[in-house]
């Protein structure tokens, strides 16, 4: 079977749950969680065009992502851990001052 | 005459965001019940289309069945589940999913790479800062959603825009002798793995690659990876003016102070 379709098809569908997530929720963690959830649509996007292109480019490409990842899960939480210090909260409608 | 395959999943994403955006934390509980049943629906429904349309029969589909409904249910869940701690659980269910599906596609290294990096590692480190920073009970913004309708219509247009051209997958399959191709994969015509004796090993086939063609990129992943362990501890350490002295250390009421070395 050419099974690439069924696998773009949820790796898109875990990219959009990921971004509902990151624009309807409040808690900046959640919002975070949010966003890896998207990567991991995108991860299995890269992973299974590349078997339909039958090379390993998807593969080395998604390695590549799982680094970025862990880079901005720390930049993130440290990123957290400093705005929580500030207002003691995690809510994100806190930090609404340059809205329009 | 046949619908087309499109029309048939924006029905199904129509009925699915319908109760992702019952199923959103608000207020009054009450629809929780109806979004569930929506929710798995179009779940349901999704896989039926894609079992009936696309796939058919194959070695692994049962497999992909199995773990595709695990994985989107779970993703269903981190988004909509108002404590902190469960979307973080049901983020590593995700993820095992995610690897589970990887181990499909013949991507084994990445699929182990994943789970001790985001289930290992990552989802630790989200877990720490829930319990650093989280307040007792559930705080006000984890149970109401911010502009639910809005957030989940842009999901839907964008699953629309992507299942619009959903009539011309599968797209046809490159020719190995194609410029873009890398180390090949070791697949047989009818789209099976070879025989372990064939195979030289995914581990090994994509190290190759990493170290070959891609190692001025793996180079620049350590320096990027360098910068942000620096920019992390930047971030979060505390600022202490030098030309004040050293802050006195918080103690508890047990114990006594320690003076750092």
């Amino acid at each position: 079977m050419d099974g690439t379709t069924g696998y773009v098809i949820v790796g898109a569908l875990l990219f959009a749950l990921g971004l509902v997530g990151f624009v309807t929720r409040r808690n900046l963690i959640v919002m975070f969680l949010c966003t890896e959830v998207m990567f991991q649509g995108v991860l299995l996007n890269v992973v299974a065009l590349g078997g339909m292109h039958a090379n390993l480019e998807g593969q080395a490409f998604g390695l590549f992502l799982l680094a970025i990842a862990a880079v901005e899960a720390g930049l993130a939480l440290g990123l957290l851990m400093l705005l929580y210090r500030a207002k003691a909260t995690l809510d994100a409608e806190v930090w609404s001052a340059m809205r329009g | 005459m046949t619908v087309s395959t499109s029309y048939l999943l924006y029905l199904v994403f129509a009925v699915g965001g319908v109760g992702v955006y019952l199923l959103l934390p608000r207020a009054q509980r009450s629809a929780r019940a109806a979004g569930t049943l929506l929710a798995l629906a179009a779940l349901a429904a999704l896989l039926v289309v894609l079992a009936v349309r696309m796939l058919g029969p194959g070695p692994t589909a049962g497999y992909f069945y199995v773990f595709a409904t695990v994985a989107l249910a779970a993703a269903v869940r981190v988004v909509t589940h108002p404590r902190p701690v469960h979307c973080a659980l049901y983020f590593v269910l995700v993820v095992v999913a995610v690897a589970a599906l990887l181990v499909l596609q013949r991507a084994e290294f990445l699929a182990i790479a994943l789970i001790i990096i985001y289930a290992g590692a990552i989802l630790v480190t989200y877990v720490f800062v829930i319990m650093l920073a989280q307040q007792r009970g559930d705080a006000v913004y984890d149970t109401r959603a911010r502009e639910p309708l809005l957030g989940v219509l842009a999901g839907f247009v964008l699953m629309a825009a992507m299942a619009g051209q959903v009539d011309r997958l599968p797209l046809p399959r490159p020719s190995a002798a194609s410029p873009f191709t890398g180390a090949v994969l070791s697949i047989s015509p009818q789209g099976l793995p070879a025989g372990p004796a064939q195979l030289p090993g995914n581990t090994l086939t994509v190290g190759q690659l990493v170290m070959t063609k891609y190692v001025v990129v793996l180079e620049m992943t350590g320096v990027l990876l360098l910068v942000a362990i620096i920019g992390a501890v930047a971030l979060s350490g505390k600022r202490v003016p030098v030309d004040q002295p050293p802050p006195t250390w918080v103690v508890g009421k047990i114990g006594k102070e320690v003076k750092p070395f």
